[in-house]
């Protein structure tokens, strides 16, 4: 009998510490969770008192923190700039919303084959990933103008300038989404599964060859890693991840134009993973969260204000101003991106801004 | 941008007479260009290429809707240096083309002996091909970058000015591909082979379009998908240029 309880205690111990275990491995993860899971219940009083809808933006969030973290593998990890990401988002949404609208496949299945059609894409441009640095930045620049030159001109398959109006929305199968805090709750359960794949795959064989080969391609082909095929793997989940974000996207709007998909998104979600933070998967996560948040803030700001000064008239003006000083400013003083400077503040008490304009001894 | 509209206020607004005008245009985007790199480029001097760009890309944000702030207006019109159409018969051709061809090629000439021939230029080529062995021969690469944004600031002052007559608001991102395009289909780093890439990316910007609606009927939009396809082919099957010559790949 004594011995039996011991063993249950014991056994209870055990299961604790497995569970403090996991915890502890995945804290980021899990918090993120509980944060996202509770925010539908105070979300309304939030969003009211600061003039924001919350669940309407934070949707937006999800989708763009999809396409950030498959742009954040290819970039931060495998050092291959691709200014032309946009492309593959909109390839997505088109796709999704024409498989839907013309052909009448069902809504997942039309997210599916963004996906698949996204990845074929990403396959068949390829051969740009031979080109290093600037050139490959400014190739794939050219490849988000043909894109979008083609969503415009194709007029017998996307309408053009018009768009594509009355894209069914979000469903599953036998499951109807048809409210806000529903699709809030598809979104996110979508991004949380790929934070979590992209998250394993990084510290996985993979991940190590293509961290490896941003290094040096030199020394990583040296060591057996078959460079160019690695680099096209990662590529085309990069562009699958877009495709995703991008059928999703299709579905949540309702309506797509080619205006939304040209070269400004690229250079949008680029800067989402850039003042996320390099090399790190929450990084894009805090990316796409800051970059789809501050023009709702700056949106917001006259409202706060209560009675509208004279400027505010002219207010969307500087939209543009707070947007771009934000950027400069974020870029100087925290290089390394948000969530580096601000885990480095709260492991090592180190300072999360650093100063460029105070002198060094040595370069 | 900074070009037509700085052109426009000191020759309209103020009133300076055009040449003067001109002239403190061209050197207020100098300093404009100047205070870019104090404030944005130097303080990221040690951090990657693409933090760099990031923070530019900031910049340029910022000064367009700076702009649009203190030019609130869609379109201003600069007035011709000089009147009146060319006398070519069965053509209108402003004079003013001929300033435009005029001051890029004083431009194109001034900017190859500055590369070529000065000291500042060779330094200025030195640091862009290895920063490190620059400033071990002597050279303040920090001074060097900020001289380049200078020179950067007021060329493009100048081509703005230049082009006002004819430009629209904000001519924007695509413009900075063609540009691209013709530098890498002449051959980076090769000041004629910009302006042959120029001459060929331009003509076949026109002809390419046209011979699709002529013959296939296909409608003339692609048009601005033509500098960027020939950029990826150029980039994927002769990155030299195509009259730079080969160079030996590390292997």
């Amino acid at each position: 009998m004594e011995s039996n309880r011991l063993q249950g205690q014991q056994g209870g111990r055990k299961i604790v510490r497995v569970c403090v275990n996991i915890f502890q491995h995945n804290r980021v993860f899990i918090l993120l969770a509980v944060f996202l899971a509770s925010l539908p219940f105070w979300s309304r009083a939030v969003s009211r008192a600061i003039g924001i809808d919350l669940i309407y933006v934070m949707r937006m969030v999800g989708v763009f923190t999809i396409v950030a973290v498959g742009l954040n593998l290819l970039m931060g990890y495998a050092g291959q700039v691709s200014l032309g990401h946009g492309a593959f988002f909109g390839i997505g949404a088109y796709t999704s919303a024409l498989f839907t609208v013309k052909v009448g496949f069902p809504v997942w299945l039309s997210i599916i084959a963004a996906v698949f059609m996204a990845a074929l894409v990403g396959f068949l441009v390829a051969p740009v990933l031979r080109l290093k640095g600037h050139y490959l930045a400014m190739a794939t620049l050219g490849l988000g103008i043909v894109a979008f030159v083609f969503f415009r001109e194709l007029i017998w398959l996307t309408n053009g300038n018009d768009g594509i109006r009355s894209i069914p929305k979000l469903a599953l199968p036998g499951i109807k989404i048809t409210t806000r805090k529903g699709e809030y709750f598809f979104v996110w359960i979508v991004a949380l599964i790929v934070l979590a794949l992209c998250n394993n795959l990084v510290r996985s064989r993979v991940g190590r060859a293509i961290r490896a080969l941003h290094q040096s391609e030199v020394a990583a082909e040296a060591m057996g890693i078959d460079v160019s095929r690695q680099k096209i793997k990662i590529f085309m989940l990069s562009t699958a991840l877009g495709g995703l974000a991008g059928g999703i996207f299709a579905h949540l709007q309702g309506y797509i134009s080619p205006g939304t998909f040209d070269v400004l998104l690229s250079i949008e979600l680029v800067t989402m993973v850039v003042v996320g933070g390099m090399e790190s998967i929450w990084g894009a996560v805090a990316g796409a969260g800051l970059i789809i948040f501050i023009p709702e803030i700056i949106k917001a700001v006259p409202k706060w204000l209560g009675e509208a000064p004279k400027w505010v008239e002219r207010y969307s003006l500087y939209e543009g101003l707070v947007f771009g000083l934000i950027l400069m400013l974020t870029m100087i003083f925290m290089p390394s991106g948000i969530t580096k400077s601000l885990s480095d503040m709260i492991r090592y008490r180190r300072n999360p801004i650093h100063n460029p304009f105070r002198k060094k001894v040595v370069e | 941008m900074f070009g037509g509209l700085l052109s426009f206020t000191f020759a309209v607004s103020i009133g300076l007479p055009l040449p003067l005008a001109l002239l403190l245009a061209v050197l207020a985007t100098a300093a404009i260009g100047g205070i870019t790199e104090r404030m944005v480029i130097y303080p990221l001097r040690n951090a990657g290429v693409l933090i760099a760009i990031i923070a530019t890309i900031g910049a340029s944000i910022f000064y367009k809707s700076l702009g649009r702030i203190f030019w609130p207006e869609e379109a201003y019109k600069v007035p011709d240096f000089s009147a009146g159409n060319l006398p070519i018969p069965r053509a209108t051709v402003s004079t003013q083309f001929l300033w435009v061809i005029g001051l890029t090629a004083v431009s194109v000439v001034l900017v190859y002996l500055f590369f070529g021939k000065t000291k500042a230029g060779k330094a200025m080529r030195a640091c862009s091909i290895n920063r490190q062995a620059a400033s071990l021969v002597g050279i303040n690469v920090s001074r060097m970058s900020f001289y380049s944004f200078l020179l950067a600031g007021a060329l493009g002052g100048l081509a703005g000015l230049v082009n006002a007559p004819f430009a629209k608001y904000s001519i924007g991102l695509f413009l900075g591909i063609k540009g691209f395009t013709a530098a890498i289909v002449g051959g980076l780093g090769n000041t004629f082979g910009a302006v042959t890439g120029g001459l060929v990316i331009g003509l076949l910007e026109e002809l390419i379009p046209g011979f699709l609606t002529v013959v296939l009927g296909i409608s003339s939009g692609f048009r601005e998908a033509v500098a960027a396809i020939i950029l990826i082919l150029v980039l994927l099957w002769r990155p030299q240029g195509i009259l730079g010559k080969g160079v030996m790949e590390k292997v």
